[in-house]
Formats: C-alpha cells, sequence, structure tokens
C-alpha cells in the first residue's frame, strides 16, 4: 500500500530514530571481564567445593549472562517492556523448575501408601538412593 | 496492488464501495496478501475445516460407542481404530482448531480495528503465522495418511515411543502448529503495545483485545515447552534417548510436567479469547457498558498467571509427590476467583440490559449457561481427593468438553455470528441462525449431561467398549451429538449461502460503540478512512444510538 | 491518513539506500520498537525452549548424581573452554558490527561481521572434533550408544550413562543448531548490509540478528557449567 501512496510524490524524512551507542572501550571491557569470568570458573572447576560446585558455577554463569544482557544486548537502555519481557520468561521459567523439581525432590515424603512394595513407591526418589 | 481509481463523490452511491475484500483480485493477492483481514478469513475458512474434521472423527466416536461392544470397531475386527480416532479427534480439535480459531480468525480481524490500528504490527509474521499452521495440518494430514497415531493428543510416554512411527510426524506437526500460534501470539503482544491509536489507553482498550493480549503472553510463554517437548519425544522415538522412557533410566512423569507446563496454559489459550469475544457479544447486544471493566481486564491477566502454577492437577494419579500435588490442587481453587468475577461481570451487564435476542447473544447465553457448567464441576476435579476417584473417566471428558467446546466454540461462532455483517459485509438468515443456536444448546446438554452422569459412576474414558449397564447413557450421548452435528450443518449452509445470496449488511449492524465498528462495513483496505482518536474512556458507550434514533 | 511516505534519513559515506517505514506505521521508532519488541519475544520463547532441557537436566542430575559426575570428567574440557573463548570473541564482535551499523560505517560493519562468522565456525569445528572423539568410542545418543572397550570400564557400575549423553548430545546439538541459523543470518546480513541497507536510519537487522547471536552465546554460557565443569 505504501506504494500506493508513493505515486502522490511526497516523501517524509523521519529523524526521530536515535538508538543508544555504546563505546568500543565499553564492549571491549565487558568482553575482557567476561574472558576473565571464563578463566575463574574453569579454574574453580578443578577443585571440588561439594554441593557448591553447581552453585558457584551457576552464580559465576549469571554474572557472565548478567554482562552480556545488559552491555551486549543493550537492554539497559532498552525500553521497559522489553526488559520486563525478558526478565518475565526467566520468572516463568522458574515456576517450570520450581515445581517440577519440588516433586521430585518430594516423592514418597508422606506415609507408604499400604499394599504398595517400597520399591515400586520409591522409584523415582532421590532420597532412596 | 490497488489501483487508485479516482472516486467522484457523488458517484459513491452507484457503483459498490472499495472495501479489503475487493479492492484487488486473483490468487496471489490473497496467497500472498499481507492484510490482516484478509488472513483472518483465510484462518477463519482453515480452522472452521479444522472443526468439520475433528468433528467427523467426534461423531464417529459417538457411532461406535451406540452398543457396548462397539459398532464400528469390535473385538473381532481390533479396537487400535478407535483409538486413532479420538486421538485425531483431540488433535484436530485442540491444535488446529480451538487454539488458532479465535486468535487467529476474529481477533485478526477485529484486534487492529478495536485497537484503530492500520495491521497488525508484524503483517509478514502473520501471514506465515498461517502458513506455518497449513504446513502443520499438512503433517498432521500426512500422519494419518501413514498409519495414525493412537496415544490420544497428549502423546503421553512411554506408550508414545513404542506405538506407530506416525507419532514423529504427528509430533512435528505440533511443533510447527506451536510456532505458527506463538507467530500470531507476539504479533497480538507488540501490536497492543506500540500501535494503539492515539487516545487508545490501555484502560481504553476492549475487553477482547485484553482476552487476546493474556492468551498471547500465554503462547509466547508456554509453547516453546511443548516445542522442546514434542521434539525430545520424536527424539526418543527415533533415538531412543531415553529421557521420556523408563527403559533407559528415564521418568515418564517428567513428560507430563514438561507436557502440562504447556497444555494447561494452552486450555486458557483457548477459553480467554472467548471470554474476550463473550465480553464484546453481551455489552453490544445488551446495550450497556461492561460490568466491571478494569476487574474483567485484570482477571483476564491473572488467569494467564495462576495458568502456569496448577498444570500438576492433571497428573493427581500419576506418582508425583503428595506435597506438590497439595499444593497444585490448591492453587487450582485460585482459578475460580478471576473466573467468577467474568461469570458474575457478563450476567450483570446483561442484567436490565436492552437484550436482543439475536443469533449471537443466544450463542453467548448458551456460554453463559454451559461454561458454569464447566467451571463448576472443574472445582469437582480440582480437589486432589474427587480427582482420584473421577480421574480418566468421563466426568473429565465432559468437563472439558463443557469448557472447550461448549464454552470455546460456542463463544467462536458467537464471535462469528457477530462480526459476520463487518467481515463479509453479508447478513445470514437470522431465523435459521437462531434455530442453529438452540440446537446447539440442546445437542449439548443431551450429549454431555449423560457423560456426566456415567462419568461419576465409573465409566472409563478412551474405551472403545463399556459394560452394558452404561449403553442408555451412551445413546443418548450419542443422539446429543448427532443433534449438535445437525446445528453445525445447518450453520454452514446457512453462513456459506450468505456469502453467495445474503442481503448486504447495513454500516454498523449491531450498533456496536468499539472501532471496529465504527468503520466501513466491510472495512476498508487500510481499515480506516480517518485515523481514529479515541477520547472518552466510556468506551462501551451506546447513547450515540439513541441519538441516532432522535435524528431521524 | 497522511499519504506521504515516510523515511528515515540515509547517510553519506557508503552506498546506502533509503529505508522506507511501512505504511502501518506512524513514525520510525514505531516501527523500530515494535520489531525490537517482537524480536525479544522471540527470545523469550528462545529461553523457555531452552529452559525445558536445562530443568530435565537439573532433575536427572540429581537423580543420577554419581553417573553425571563421571560423566562429565570425560567431556574434554579444554576444548570446551576453546568454544566458550571463541563464542563470547563472537558476541563481542556482533556487538562491535551493531555499533558500525548503529554509526553507518559501513565497511567496519562488514568486518566486524566476517569476523562474526568466522568465529562461529571455528565453534562448529571444535565441535566437530568434540563429537567425532565420542563417536570414534562408540559413545552415540540414544539406543546407539555402546562404548567401546576403552571407554567402557569408565561406565562400569554407573546407571544409565546413557542419559548425561542424550542430554549432552541433544542441548549441544540444539545449540549448534542455532549456531549453524546464526551463520546464515549473519551471512544475509554481509549480503545485505553490502548493498547499503543497514545504516544509523535502518540497523533494526542487524540489531536483532545481533540479539540473536547474543542469546546464543548466553545460552552457551550456561551449557558449558553444566555440562564440562559441574560435574
Amino acid at each position: 500500500m505504501a506504494d500506493a501512496h508513493a505515486e502522490h510524490g511526497e516523501v517524509q524524512i523521519d529523524e526521530s530514530l536515535k538508538t543508544h551507542v555504546c563505546s568500543g572501550g565499553q564492549f571491549f571491557g565487558v568482553y575482557i571481564a567476561l574472558l576473565f569470568l571464563t578463566i575463574v570458573t574453569v579454574g574453580v572447576s578443578y577443585f571440588d567445593f561439594g554441593d557448591f560446585n553447581m552453585l558457584i558455577a551457576m552464580a559465576i554463569a549469571s554474572c557472565k549472562a548478567a554482562l552480556v544482557m545488559a552491555i551486549f544486548m543493550h537492554l539497559r537502555w532498552d525500553t521497559p517492556i522489553n526488559n520486563i519481557a525478558f526478565i518475565g520468561s526467566l520468572i516463568f521459567l522458574s515456576l517450570l523448575f520450581l515445581f517440577t523439581v519440588a516433586d521430585f525432590s518430594t516423592r514418597s515424603d508422606m506415609e507408604p501408601v499400604h499394599g504398595i512394595p517400597a520399591e515400586v513407591n520409591n522409584a523415582f526418589d532421590w532420597k532412596s538412593k | 496492488m490497488t489501483t487508485n481509481v479516482p472516486v467522484a463523490d457523488v458517484a459513491i452511491e452507484e457503483q459498490p464501495k472499495e472495501n479489503y475484500l475487493n479492492c484487488s483480485k486473483g490468487f496471489w493477492s490473497w496467497a500472498g496478501t499481507l492484510d490482516h483481514k484478509r488472513i483472518g478469513v483465510m484462518y477463519l475458512i482453515g480452522t472452521t475445516m479444522a472443526f468439520l474434521t475433528g468433528g467427523i472423527f467426534a461423531l464417529g466416536i459417538r457411532v461406535q460407542l451406540w452398543s457396548p461392544d462397539g459398532v464400528m470397531f469390535t473385538q473381532e475386527t481390533g479396537l487400535a481404530g478407535y483409538n486413532q480416532m479420538f486421538t485425531l479427534h483431540g488433535v484436530f480439535m485442540v491444535f488446529m482448531f480451538i487454539i488458532p480459531a479465535i486468535p487467529g480468525a476474529l481477533a485478526n480481524f477485529a484486534l487492529p480495528l478495536m485497537l484503530g490500528a492500520k495491521d497488525v504490527a508484524l503483517p509478514r509474521l502473520n501471514l506465515a503465522s498461517f502458513y506455518l499452521w497449513l504446513i502443520g495440518t499438512g503433517f498432521a494430514i500426512y500422519s494419518i495418511l501413514t498409519g495414525a497415531v493412537d496415544t490420544g493428543w497428549t502423546f503421553y510416554t512411554p506408550y508414545s515411543i513404542q506405538t506407530e512411527q506416525s507419532v514423529v510426524s504427528m509430533g512435528l506437526a505440533v511443533f510447527i502448529l506451536g510456532f505458527s500460534s506463538i507467530f500470531t501470539g507476539m504479533n497480538f503482544i507488540v501490536t497492543c503495545h506500540k500501535l494503539r491509536a492515539p487516545g487508545q489507553t490501555w484502560f481504553r482498550m476492549p475487553l477482547f483485545c485484553w482476552a487476546i493480549y493474556a492468551t498471547a503472553i500465554l503462547q509466547v510463554l508456554a509453547t516453546p515447552v511443548l516445542g522442546i517437548t514434542v521434539l525430545m519425544l520424536a527424539f526418543e522415538h527415533l533415538y531412543h534417548i531415553g529421557i521420556f522412557d523408563p527403559a533407559y533410566g528415564g521418568d515418564p512423569v517428567l513428560f507430563q510436567h514438561f507436557f502440562w507446563f504447556y497444555s494447561h496454559p494452552a486450555v486458557y489459550i483457548m477459553i480467554l479469547p472467548g471470554m474476550g469475544v463473550i465480553s464484546e457479544v453481551v455489552s453490544v447486544h445488551a446495550r450497556k457498558p461492561l460490568f466491571g471493566y478494569r476487574l474483567m481486564a485484570f482477571s483476564a491477566i491473572s488467569i494467564a498467571v495462576i495458568s502456569f502454577i496448577v498444570w500438576g492437577h492433571h497428573m493427581f494419579t500419576s506418582g508425583q509427590s503428595e506435597f506438590v500435588m497439595m499444593a497444585f490442587s490448591f492453587l487450582t481453587f485460585l482459578v475460580a476467583i478471576p473466573t467468577a468475577i467474568k461469570e458474575f461481570s457478563w450476567v450483570a451487564t446483561i442484567w436490565k440490559g436492552s437484550i436482543a435476542l439475536t443469533a449471537p447473544m443466544l450463542y453467548a447465553m448458551a456460554f453463559l449457561v454451559i461454561f458454569s457448567i464447566g467451571g463448576l464441576t472443574g472445582i469437582f476435579l480440582g480437589a486432589l481427593s474427587t480427582d482420584i476417584h473421577l480421574h480418566d473417566t468421563y466426568f473429565v471428558v465432559a468437563h472439558f468438553h463443557a469448557v472447550m467446546m461448549g464454552s470455546t466454540a460456542l463463544a467462536f461462532f458467537a464471535g462469528v455470528h457477530h462480526w459476520w455483517p463487518q467481515i463479509f459485509g453479508k447478513m445470514y438468515n437470522e431465523t435459521l441462525a437462531k434455530i442453529s443456536a438452540c440446537f446447539t444448546l440442546v445437542g449439548f446438554m443431551v450429549t454431555f449431561l449423560p457423560q456426566f452422569m456415567m462419568g461419576s459412576q465409573g465409566m472409563p474414558r478412551r474405551y472403545a467398549t463399556y459394560l452394558p449397564e452404561w449403553q442408555g447413557y451412551h445413546q443418548v450421548s450419542t443422539i446429543g451429538a448427532f443433534i449438535l452435528g445437525t446445528g453445525f450443518a445447518l450453520m454452514i449452509g446457512y453462513l456459506v449461502h450468505s456469502l453467495f445470496a445474503g442481503k448486504p449488511a447495513r454500516e454498523n449492524y449491531w450498533g456496536g460503540a468499539t472501532l471496529d465498528w465504527k468503520t466501513a462495513t466491510p472495512p476498508v483496505h487500510t481499515n480506516f478512512d480517518e485515523d481514529p482518536v479515541v477520547t472518552t474512556d466510556e468506551i462501551y458507550d451506546y447513547s450515540f444510538l439513541s441519538e441516532e434514533k432522535g435524528k431521524a | 491518513m497522511s499519504h506521504a511516505v515516510l523515511e528515515t534519513p540515509t547517510p553519506s559515506g557508503g552506498n546506502f539506500r533509503p529505508h522506507k517505514v511501512a505504511h502501518h506505521f506512524t513514525s520510525a521508532v514505531q516501527e523500530f520498537q515494535s520489531l525490537k519488541l517482537a524480536f525479544w519475544l522471540f527470545l523469550v520463547t528462545e529461553v523457555m525452549l531452552f529452559g525445558g532441557l536445562f530443568a530435565g537436566y537439573y532433575i536427572y542430575h540429581e537423580q543420577y548424581l554419581e553417573t553425571f559426575v563421571a560423566c562429565g570428567k570425560l567431556l574434554n574440557r579444554e576444548l570446551g573452554s576453546l568454544n566458550t573463548i571463541i563464542l563470547l570473541t563472537s558476541s563481542w564482535t556482533m556487538a562491535m558490527g551493531v555499533r558500525a551499523c548503529q554509526r553507518s560505517k559501513q565497511r567496519e560493519m562488514i568486518n566486524w561481521l566476517w569476523l562474526t562468522v568466522l568465529c562461529a565456525c571455528g565453534f562448529m569445528v571444535v565441535k566437530y572434533f568434540e563429537y567425532t572423539a565420542k563417536f570414534d568410542h562408540g559413545v552415540f545418543p540414544g539406543s546407539f550408544f555402546a562404548p567401546d572397550e576403552t571407554y567402557a570400564p569408565f561406565f562400569e557400575g554407573l546407571l544409565h550413562p546413557n542419559i548425561f549423553f542424550s542430554f549432552y548430545f541433544t542441548m549441544t546439538g540444539i545449540h549448534g543448531f542455532h549456531v549453524l541459523l546464526g551463520i546464515f543470518a549473519i551471512l544475509w546480513l554481509i549480503w545485505q548490509g553490502g548493498k547499503g541497507r543497514f545504516h544509523a536510519g535502518f540497523s533494526a537487522p542487524v540489531d536483532l540478528i545481533g540479539l540473536y547471536w547474543h542469546i546464543v552465546d548466553l545460552i552457551w554460557i550456561f551449557l558449558f557449567p553444566l555440562l564440562y565443569l559441574v560435574p
């Protein structure tokens, strides 16, 4: 349809579009920080912290992710709705995690049902191993 | 595309007005169109075809159940065909009709008009969504030809891993249809955010837009999880990756979690647009502003949010943790609050209104009755202890048909009848339409009330044969299904007839107050001749009608 | 209704072409913001898609902790780290490419984009070596899982080691598929960018494919420690 109107010959220039441009130094700084965090997370992985392994690795990964999101993906300067959309997805994803993990971690915590053999009742219980 | 014929102002009465239907001609002007109204019409045709296909499967199911030993499939001939039939009924109705029907057909047509936009935000994506729907449907048909799926529409593992190869192509079909649905949802969210006309603030949006917006959130957030689940199911079938297969150390309940993380929000993807349609229809046909506008808007959003934390109530007998079951059961009751707000607000809207018993209004009233039944029986099923008894019986079948068929499908048809003059500029035979609406309501009751009763007595779903004591119920139900079928056949008949021989519809046929009625009938290609501006909070204000009458 | 065609300013210093704003938008800002929001919603679907896999991984990680710990050690940590560094570099070059586009530097943008493609191909090459190293020892996904005599002793006494490798191949496979798609998308940008379609007045495609590329990187940022380091 735009072409149909173009026959009228009028062209207006819209100069209102302004996007935020980061400085090259900013990007390079983030890049160096990401490399540094990668070295840290690989280095840390050679030590065993038991149950904290997962936590430490995920904390470092989250820091890296936050840097990528905020600077590389411009979220810091982006409109609120884009931020809400992305953070919202993480919230809803955490619901998926919350309830499925809650299921697997609390299976057969209650009194065993009469007549069902324990190995059937506990077939998928993390604590029965 | 268009040839700009200079239109002399005086001649306008003489020749048929240019509108989006006649502004360009030829196959490619439709197949390659970026106009949301034309895409809506194509969706309308496509989803209705899917509905008829699914409906034929439904009638097949009911015929089979006429006698306890089965009519079409018996022990001697093998019962597997019955399983394929109810699977195809489910897949066609859910993925190809209910989910895309109202957003794809009605919202595509009406939402940009209601917002005062010239089109949806991403017209190409909109067209792509329709073609994905076509491709997905193609895959589904291919899977029928290569030996139909017999798992039920839920594809539960481990059975779906062992059964026919066609599960893979059906999974692919669902994956593609999912992306079609995601694209539609993305488009509507962006349209609601960025393309509202000047003055069209969030709380001046018609409730249909709110409902579609809430639906779109669900489509975008939930559908990808279904995508990855069916993808893993396909891998499971092809390579036995073992994630859902107990033989390889996987857990089939995890499949159910993933599946219902999508499919519970999906039932709101199905019903929320229907609620939106009903909001518009009751307001226009009762000539009253919608009762509790803000609460209605918030309740749409809160239904969307709550739907993400209740999926486990589909799995009460699956062996998931008892604590989680209690949590899911409790959370399920929360859904009743916003849903009841909606139901009561519709009733309050009609109350003391100037009710016109038009065809759309009859459909809407049937919706209100059946939706109450569907909603209230949902509470039984959400309650943990009752559900253990009722799980996988005909009570569940009747419950979700009350919500899906009796509510969403009826809302869809209410919407079709409501916007028909605006979409096509033609009017159908209203007397026949009213008769068809009555057929539908009666047919629904006759079909599904016996199912509630035999379900509560323990008749299990998905059985090709049954004990003789339920024969009476089944036979009444089968008769009801044919009454429903008659109603729908009649409807298709007069609607198609109206396209060719219907009377031209006058402008603003029902006297609606929202922007979708404040344009030509049917609308012009760019929706509005003058860019609309919304100046009032009273978007459902019908006083202009009496003023017009006064002038006349 | 305005009958004028809206155009964004066309910069000089290259063979830049004017960009017409689509007819249903009233301003270039509205068009850009719409495209961007839509793309963020698409990224949301990507997050949810991979999120399902992550949830499954986490549950089986807890379920078969010993298996996952032992199998994770079989993955090549050095190659994994190398790939992480390659992908982070590509993310940086992509960000610089978007920056060049926003400042209407045509040549610079295309150079950065080529660097990104180079890194992406490097990632796929390393991935290829990692995969074949596993395939050579009969470590295949799913029911083809049949480790040879070198690997078989590792799996002795472990419950369902095939599950770990199913996740490994599914997750890195789907991620690799996204990298491949990304390569084609960036090549398209280079092609169209050479024709001067992208500049400060119309940076949306570069911007959005950049976002896509970052999310591919983002997913790898989580995949890498989960598969290679934590077990």
